[in-house]
């Protein structure tokens, strides 16, 4: 009589608990793999680091060697009697483990660029978040109108979407020298590329979005006496804003994924010159945070924008469950503040047992925090940052 | 229905009720349907709906529209409200002749079409605001009549927190507040099940008893028919065409004991009659094969 709910069942939604559980998981499970994969020894760690090269003229303290090169090396180092070099098992230097990345997720916001004058990653980080928004931005203001006259009235359709249908076909990036000639090398051709990437889409999604409006709303505001202008304020837009929303989120998406492209056009810049950067200099911890970075920047942008949602549009019917805002707001605010919390009661009743033990020695409690160091504000002082402007 | 059973003809009419009918013919006419004719151009040539159909109705009168599946009823409705155009034929409307929809012909959809984004009480203030009145008259208007179809606790509710029949509440206030010459129905409590449909029934009655509102309804329910209707349309399928404009034989307002009356029983055969002929033809038959074991048998 109690059906027990399977974790299986055909186009049922899971138990909360279930659900949260196992949109903790979608995140454990990688980077569990990606742990086993960098801190067990024998599952793949194909590379040697040498910790000492011993009587070898190939090997040089600090490199990394192939597991077989390393091999043929000490057994032709040990028959000729010579010092074979020592080292120990490794992942290539493109796989660092997950505690190094989250060591450059934070250092490398305090790493000064390599050369003077080149911007900070924070500096990085907000020139690539104006290049997408100025991109993006732009392209709405025309694309989301244009849309909503192709969805809306056949006679824009047959006018904009044959041209814009040929060009969506056409890559982004291969506008790239074009841009690159016409706007200079700055931020001009960025912005132009992604603006390239979302117009069209956009101009394409919205307009069927408008048409996926339900045709009865419209008669029956045409019987209530709704003239065509009124038509199309009163009815169409209040009734395709929550799809347009989302279509919106997703689009914003696709801005992302043409700035990479974007930012190595020209002058590179941005995030994806931060990561191009520190690939280079084979420091891929720091690779993985800038490709971490963006995708958590996209995620929380995401989230924060589909929380935001469900208070633009009261109507629309609450989505069972936890949103993944909600886990990861959870993971990065409350466990951090329910341990500071507990250290400061931790903390308190220690005070007030020394006290009451009679000495007087008891320092105030301050909370320790680390000044934030202050080169990075003499950095930023330096006009690392090329002004944002569409040319 | 026992075939025994002696049932009076239809067309017979006790004297108030013959009397109500002059009466009802004497008032103006509100709508005047003239040689509608309606053909749509198909993959499969040209397809008739509609075929010279001619009727008038009533200042206060309700009329039903029933007939058989593709009779064209839902094409009739979405004429006369604007949303379609006749290929011959006028309507017209006080006399005037209309094209294209109008506040004049409210009109009340099966699937609701409220509008989700706005509560109860903006979804009634959409007529008066379409008209140009001000946001303070518009909302008094429109509590006006939520408060009539029950639901003035539910003023600031979404349609989407409302249910089935609370929805067509809605949608009848909405259009009653933008007091249109005539309120065309089409099939509006089809999606109800048969106990709020009952209710819907009854209100509807209420609502138009008390409102000045002439009532176009549109519905494949019999019952319904009969129960709601001044006098019926029966349609004919390919092409729709008008088989006979039925007065029903009770007196106003009818109550549910009405249901099982002499009169209604007999309106009900003629109904069925008219839009179930009797005749069955061979291809309707399904290929029965008797496939229970003897001894097995249900009767």
């Amino acid at each position: 009589m109690n059906r027990r709910p399977s974790w299986l069942a055909i186009r049922e939604p899971l138990s909360p608990r279930k659900a949260t559980a196992l949109k903790l998981a979608s995140f454990l499970l990688p980077l569990l793999i990606w742990s086993i994969v960098s801190y067990v020894p024998f599952i793949w760690h194909p590379m040697i680091l040498i910790t000492s090269a011993g009587d070898s003229d190939l090997f040089v303290k600090g490199e990394r060697f192939t597991r077989e090169l390393f091999a043929s090396e000490n057994v032709g180092l040990v028959k000729d009697g010579l010092k074979p070099g020592e080292g120990y098992r490794v992942n290539p230097v493109f796989l660092p483990a997950p505690h190094e990345v989250l060591k450059a997720f934070f250092v490398a916001f305090k790493t000064p660029p390599y050369s003077k004058g080149d911007p900070w990653l924070h500096q990085s980080l907000w020139h690539s978040i104006q290049i997408i928004m100025w991109g993006f931005f732009s392209s709405a203001i025309l694309g989301v109108p244009m849309g909503i006259l192709a969805g809306t009235f056949d006679a824009f359709s047959k006018l904009f979407e044959p041209f814009i249908d040929f060009i969506r076909y056409m890559p982004a990036p291969a506008f790239g020298a074009l841009c690159v000639a016409l706007l200079g090398i700055d931020d001009g051709p960025k912005i132009a590329i992604i603006w390239i990437g979302t117009f069209f889409q956009m101009v394409l999604v919205v307009a069927n979005t408008t048409r996926l409006l339900d045709v009865g709303l419209l008669e029956a505001a045409q019987t209530l006496g709704a003239s065509r202008r009124r038509l199309v304020i009163n009815v169409i837009l209040p009734g395709i804003l929550p799809n347009l929303y989302n279509d919106m989120r997703i689009l914003l998406g696709w801005a992302w994924t043409y700035l990479i492209v974007a930012e190595l056009i020209g002058a590179s810049s941005g995030i994806s010159w931060f990561i191009n950067q520190q690939g280079k200099h084979f420091h891929f911890d720091n690779v993985f945070a800038g490709i971490m970075m963006i995708g958590i920047i996209g995620l929380i942008c995401d989230q924060f924008l589909a929380l935001f949602s469900t208070y633009l549009f009261p109507w629309l019917p609450n989505r069972r469950g936890t949103s993944m805002m909600t886990v990861v707001a959870g993971a990065f605010l409350f466990f951090p503040q329910r341990y500071l919390w507990q250290r400061g009661r931790d903390k308190a009743a220690k005070r007030a047992e020394r006290q009451s033990s009679g000495s007087i020695a008891a320092k105030p409690a301050s909370v320790a925090t680390k000044p934030f160091p202050a080169s990075i504000h003499e950095a930023s002082a330096g006009g690392a940052i090329a002004d944002v402007s569409i040319t | 229905m026992s075939q025994s059973l002696e049932l009076p003809s239809y067309l017979e009419k006790e004297p108030a009720v013959e009397d109500r009918f002059r009466r009802i013919y004497q008032r103006p006419v509100v709508l005047d349907v003239a040689g509608l004719g309606k053909t749509f151009h198909a993959a499969n040539g040209v397809v008739e709906a509609l075929r010279d159909i001619h009727f008038k109705v009533h200042r206060r009168e309700f009329i039903c529209v029933i007939g058989p599946s593709g009779c064209g009823k839902s094409t009739l409705i979405r004429i006369l409200a604007g949303l379609d155009y006749p290929t011959s034929g006028a309507v017209k409307l006080d006399g005037h002749e209309v094209s294209g929809p109008g506040p004049d012909r409210g009109m009340v959809f099966q699937n609701y079409t409220l509008f989700p984004w706005l509560t109860v009480k903006r979804n009634v203030m959409f007529g008066p605001r379409m008209k140009g009145h001000q946001y303070r008259v518009s909302e008094a208007e429109a509590r006006k009549w939520i408060k009539m179809v029950g639901l003035d606790r539910f003023e600031n509710s979404y349609p989407n927190q409302l249910s089935g029949g609370m929805k067509q509440r809605v949608a009848i206030a909405r259009t009653l507040a933008n007091q249109p010459r005539i309120v065309l129905m089409d099939e509006p409590f089809g999606a109800l099940d048969a106990q709020t449909r009952a209710q819907m029934q009854a209100y509807l009655q209420q609502i138009w008893l008390n409102v000045d509102v002439t009532i176009l309804f549109i519905t494949h329910d019999l019952d319904e028919a009969i129960y709601l209707a001044d006098r019926i349309v029966v349609l004919d399928a390919h092409p729709g065409r008008i088989a006979e404009i039925i007065e029903v034989p009770l007196p106003q307002p009818r109550t549910p004991e009405d249901f099982i009356s002499p009169k209604f029983l007999a309106t009900r055969k003629r109904l069925d009659t008219l839009i179930h002929p009797p005749k069955m033809n061979d291809e309707d038959r399904l290929p029965m094969v008797k496939m229970t074991e003897p001894g097995d048998d249900v009767i």
